[in-house]
């Protein structure tokens, strides 16, 4: 652990010192990703000038979501998103013979070692989104709904990470994976926008459970609105135990599957 | 005199043939690019998707919002996202950013032709290529869904619509060359591409119909030459806002006009910067 908090911190200063050298694109994820969210917030909007709900959700539960996919995607792209990018050019080029010689873990390596400071503002932008929601909703959450908001947003965080590397991890095994990350694009780009809640049957199966981008957001919300019932809470938190072992199981027979040589 | 004509008729045939010859090459490169053609027409679905979930929902409990029926709703989707994926523009401008901060704008510059008129035949070629399938893939979607597809009888309106559609594919062509060419000035502009790809996304009524909007947001829209690109010519098809057709295609040509012009001024001003070693 010791070991680990040391290595994180020598990674974090060197992330500083190569990022103050490119100023100018420090906050770039922040504006992109943030004006991605202002426009989602403003069809939203729209939307509901002319529909008083959509299913059980108010305008107040829509704005809780928009902010909470956000807040997923900004503590992903501050802290792990820009190292896990890299990894399939790594394994491509056989760079990554450079992450297994080193005494950490490759995978600790990917996460930490490109962190990205410039989206923090997104991170307290999306706060506020979450709490403006909050206030238009008009639910008034006790503790004990904030605590499991945070935890399911903490597993869902996981979940987020572990989509990210599993979708990386299958360089191993292909010589082009693209257009995986078509797909993975295209499903956060409609969860993003739509919540699960519009889910059902076939999509229902493919957004929950083999895509599972679709209960991100969705479960966190209905949790601190008092909507989530304990099935599909149990089935949430299979999903997420089941995604985290699949992408520890393929990450390390993919790095024994690695043999060294770029493809 | 009559030689003099018949040697500018000549010229004028050469450089057509040159432009012809740069759309040729553009839609042959296309096929071999299959698997992403393919991938293309497949992922019309999300956005048909979003709508059809969305909208689902929606119209469980209304039966028309802000006009639509839910199939109408869904009509103006499918040609909507026809129309947007047809749209290819978005990459002129990232090419041209690239290969001013790569030294590598040369290429174009050494080109027999006007640099802005091979973007525009290289448009033509790609959007030629994929015109086909992009029909066949809204055909199928519109059966996969089992959409009772609202199309308009006014021959007017199609014609009308496809006058727009044209102007406003060559419009965001001038759009995306005018923002790659200000690399020259700005150097860095890859952030606000991106921003940029998100906010046409909006105002051009991709996501949802802007006549969602209020009132006021859709007249300041319509000063707008992005109104005009997918959201109108939609509407059209539907056979809906037939009495904005007209004054639609004056206002999208203007833009045209406006954007040749600042074009042409910008070039003028900033293409000494380019020094061909690249930012």
């Amino acid at each position: 652990m010791k070991k680990h908090l040391r290595v994180l911190r020598e990674l974090m200063r060197l992330r500083f010192q190569k990022l103050m050298m490119f100023r100018l694109s420090f906050l770039g994820p922040f504006l992109v990703d943030g004006s991605l969210f202002a426009v989602q917030l403003l069809v939203f909007s729209a939307v509901y000038a002319n529909v008083d709900t959509i299913g059980t959700w108010g305008r107040g539960e829509m704005i809780i979501y928009i902010g909470s996919f956000s807040l997923l995607n900004a503590v992903s792209m501050m802290i792990c998103f820009f190292g896990i990018v890299m990894i399939p050019d790594k394994i491509k080029s056989g760079e990554m013979d450079l992450y297994l010689t080193k005494p950490v873990s490759p995978l600790f390596r990917f996460t930490f070692e490109n962190m990205n400071p410039g989206s923090a503002p997104l991170v307290i932008m999306s706060v506020l989104i979450i709490a403006y929601g909050v206030l238009a909703s008009g639910v008034k959450p006790g503790a004990g709904r904030i605590a499991g908001y945070l935890f399911w947003m903490l597993i869902m965080q996981l979940l987020y990470y572990d989509m990210e590397v599993l979708m990386r991890t299958v360089t191993f095994y292909l010589v082009s994976a693209s257009k995986l990350y078509q797909i993975e694009e295209a499903s956060l780009d409609l969860c993003m926008k739509l919540p699960g809640i519009a889910f059902y049957g076939i999509y229902k199966v493919i957004f929950y459970f083999i895509l599972p981008y679709g209960i991100m957001a969705t479960l966190p919300v209905q949790s601190l609105v008092g909507e989530l019932t304990w099935q599909t809470g149990i089935a949430g938190i299979g999903v997420v135990a089941a995604f985290s072992m699949l992408t520890a199981f393929l990450w390390r027979n993919g790095i024994r599957h690695y043999n060294s040589a770029s493809s | 005199m009559q030689a003099a004509k018949e040697l500018s008729a000549g010229q004028c045939r050469i450089r057509i043939g040159r432009y012809k010859e740069v759309i040729r090459i553009n839609l042959k490169a296309q096929m071999a690019w299959r698997a992403d053609v393919i991938f293309q027409m497949v992922f019309t679905v999300t956005k048909i998707l979003f709508a059809y979930l969305l909208w689902g929902i929606i119209f469980r409990e209304n039966q028309v919002v802000a006009g639509f029926t839910f199939h109408g709703m869904l009509s103006y989707y499918i040609i909507s996202a026809f129309l947007s994926q047809l749209d290819l523009s978005g990459g002129i401008s990232e090419e041209i950013t690239q290969r001013i901060r790569g030294g590598t704008f040369s290429k174009y510059i050494v080109l027999p032709v006007s640099i802005e008129g091979y973007f525009i035949a290289m448009e033509v070629g790609v959007v030629l290529f994929y015109l086909g399938f992009d029909l066949i893939a809204a055909l199928v979607w519109v059966f996969v869904f089992r959409i009772q597809f609202v199309f308009t009888q006014s021959l007017f309106l199609i014609i009308c619509a496809l006058v727009m559609v044209l102007l406003g594919l060559f419009f965001m062509v001038q759009f995306n060359y005018f923002l790659g060419i200000l690399t020259l000035k700005y150097e860095e502009i890859s952030t606000f591409l991106m921003i940029k790809n998100n906010l046409i996304a909006l105002v051009t009524g991709s996501i949802v119909p802007l006549a969602l909007f209020p009132g006021k947001v859709v007249a300041c829209m319509k000063l707008l030459p992005f109104y005009y690109v997918t959201y109108l010519p939609a509407m059209l098809l539907t056979g809906r806002c037939a009495d904005e057709a007209v004054t639609g295609i004056i206002v999208l040509a203007c833009w045209c006009l406006l954007m040749q012009g600042m074009i042409g001024v910008t070039w003028k001003k900033y293409r000494i910067k380019y020094d061909g070693v690249g930012i």
